[in-house]
């Protein structure tokens, strides 16, 4: 992965001295050799597709026929008169919750099922409840179709959970955007954070033709990621 | 009681049907859908509803089909059981109504003493969380707030769980082999500590002002 100021067509504004102009805001896109072709975008699109396909056969098979199988096993216990047994379900039954726990876990890594249901806004929300640094989120309830919204996921996630827990708050902000040539983009905002979060976030966004950039090139600063959408 | 139940998956729907006739429940009606489930219920008397979250109309059925029965009948319970158990959708189900509603992991309903117990207390018109959820809000608090749940003693921990599950002084003392008169005093020292009105006497009040402070980010939005 290459990283520089911006050089490629189309990646205006530049840095600040060579537009010459204080009022222009300084960006420092973080690029990648290359620009993905529209073939490989569509792939990756069908990536997210599938994946969130996946995610959805999980809960709908594998996850239900195992809740079914705890009403079962509860029913067979209420049949059985009072018996040694009862320890022995109650063991079993929580073992069946283990195991869902366990599918949850690998579902989360699919394709984030609250994302899926409720949106970009919300899922993020969750992450930022689990972790210790603060960031404040703000999304309206906007969609953004699959594969925007899991890659956003993704790669905005992966910088959540890696900030400082000392850090101070993160403003974490969600929107649509046109722009021209492109057509709708999914846009999220950070504030307030160590700008070198960007470089890891561009390999989860760059093949959905995704961009990343930054107010700085370090130290505190604001990275904004914009994704394609639906 | 008279309950009613909608859940998409035929499996999971004819098991708790099963179990809830078992638990010595009369079952008015069970649907695949919300839209059903309301059309039904526009005839059939019912003390509960049983809404799966994610069934049709999609995307998230129960919680549009609860508001609907909330708006229709207003004293019906009402009962979430999700495969997921997330406060995104606990601050959802607590928009629709902060009495006699329940939200519940579908695998942690499986024995007729939790599914009757769990009935009972929506019957109540107690609010009941997943003691997994409520755990997890009471462990994992936004990054701001941890500082003060850390304050908390063992006990006093112990007792804001069981206040984030919904449950009432009385529930609390039964469950910690305490008098309620000591629950009371732990919950007022809880208040203190979190810096909210004590004076919240009113049960499902309380509940909701400590699920609301252990999710709310900073500056109390």
């Amino acid at each position: 992965m290459m990283l520089e100021p911006a050089q490629r067509a189309g990646d205006a504004p530049r840095t600040a001295p060579e537009q010459g102009s204080p009022d222009v805001p300084t960006r420092f896109p973080v690029l990648l050799d290359g620009t993905p072709t529209e073939a490989c975008r569509r792939a990756e699109r069908a990536e997210w597709l599938r994946r969130r396909r996946l995610e959805r056969q999980l809960h709908d098979g594998a996850s239900l026929r195992i809740s079914a199988l705890t009403l079962q096993i509860g029913l067979i216990r209420h049949r059985l008169p009072v018996s040694d047994l009862d320890a022995s379900v109650d063991a079993l039954q929580d073992e069946l919750h283990a195991v869902l726990q366990e599918l949850r876990d690998v579902a989360g890594q699919i394709y984030p099922p609250l994302l899926d249901q409720a949106g970009l806004g919300p899922a993020l929300n969750e992450v930022a409840e689990s972790i210790n640094a603060p960031v404040r989120v703000r999304a309206a309830d906007e969609r953004f179709g699959p594969a925007a919204e899991g890659a956003a996921y993704y790669a905005v996630g992966g910088c959540l959970v890696a900030l400082d827990p000392e850090a101070p708050v993160v403003e974490l902000a969600v929107r649509r955007d046109t722009e021209v040539r492109i057509g709708p983009v999914l846009v999220v905002e950070l504030a307030g954070l160590d700008v070198r979060h960007a470089e890891p976030m561009l390999e989860q966004v760059w093949r959905l033709g995704g961009t990343i950039d930054r107010t700085r090139e370090t130290g505190i600063g604001t990275i904004t990621v914009r994704i394609p959408c639906e | 009681m008279r309950v009613a139940l909608a859940e998409d998956g035929a499996l999971f729907r004819e098991g708790l049907l099963m179990l809830l006739q078992a638990a010595g429940h009369e079952v008015v009606g069970s649907t695949a859908d919300g839209d059903s489930l309301v059309e039904l219920l526009a005839t059939q008397p019912a003390d509960a509803a049983i809404l799966d979250i994610r069934m049709p109309p999609e995307p998230d059925g129960g919680l549009i089909t609860a508001e609907r029965l909330r708006a229709a009948h207003p004293n019906m319970g009402l009962l979430f059981l999700s495969h997921y158990a997330e406060s995104h959708y606990l601050m959802r189900i607590l928009q629709i109504g902060t009495d006699s509603i329940g939200y519940r992991l579908k695998e942690k309903v499986g024995s007729v003493d939790v599914l009757s117990d769990t009935l009972s207390r929506i019957g109540d018109g107690e609010i009941v969380i997943e003691p997994v959820l409520a755990k997890r809000l009471v462990e994992r608090p936004r990054g701001d707030k941890k500082g003060v749940i850390a304050t908390l003693s063992e006990r006093e921990t112990d007792v804001l769980r069981l206040m984030a599950e919904g449950r009432s002084n009385n529930g609390i003392a039964a469950q910690l082999f305490v008098t309620p008169k000591a629950v009371e005093k732990h919950i007022a020292n809880i208040f203190g500590k979190l810096n909210l009105h004590a004076d919240t006497a009113e049960h499902h009040r309380r509940v909701l002002a400590v699920l609301t402070y252990l999710r709310s980010q900073r500056d109390g939005d």
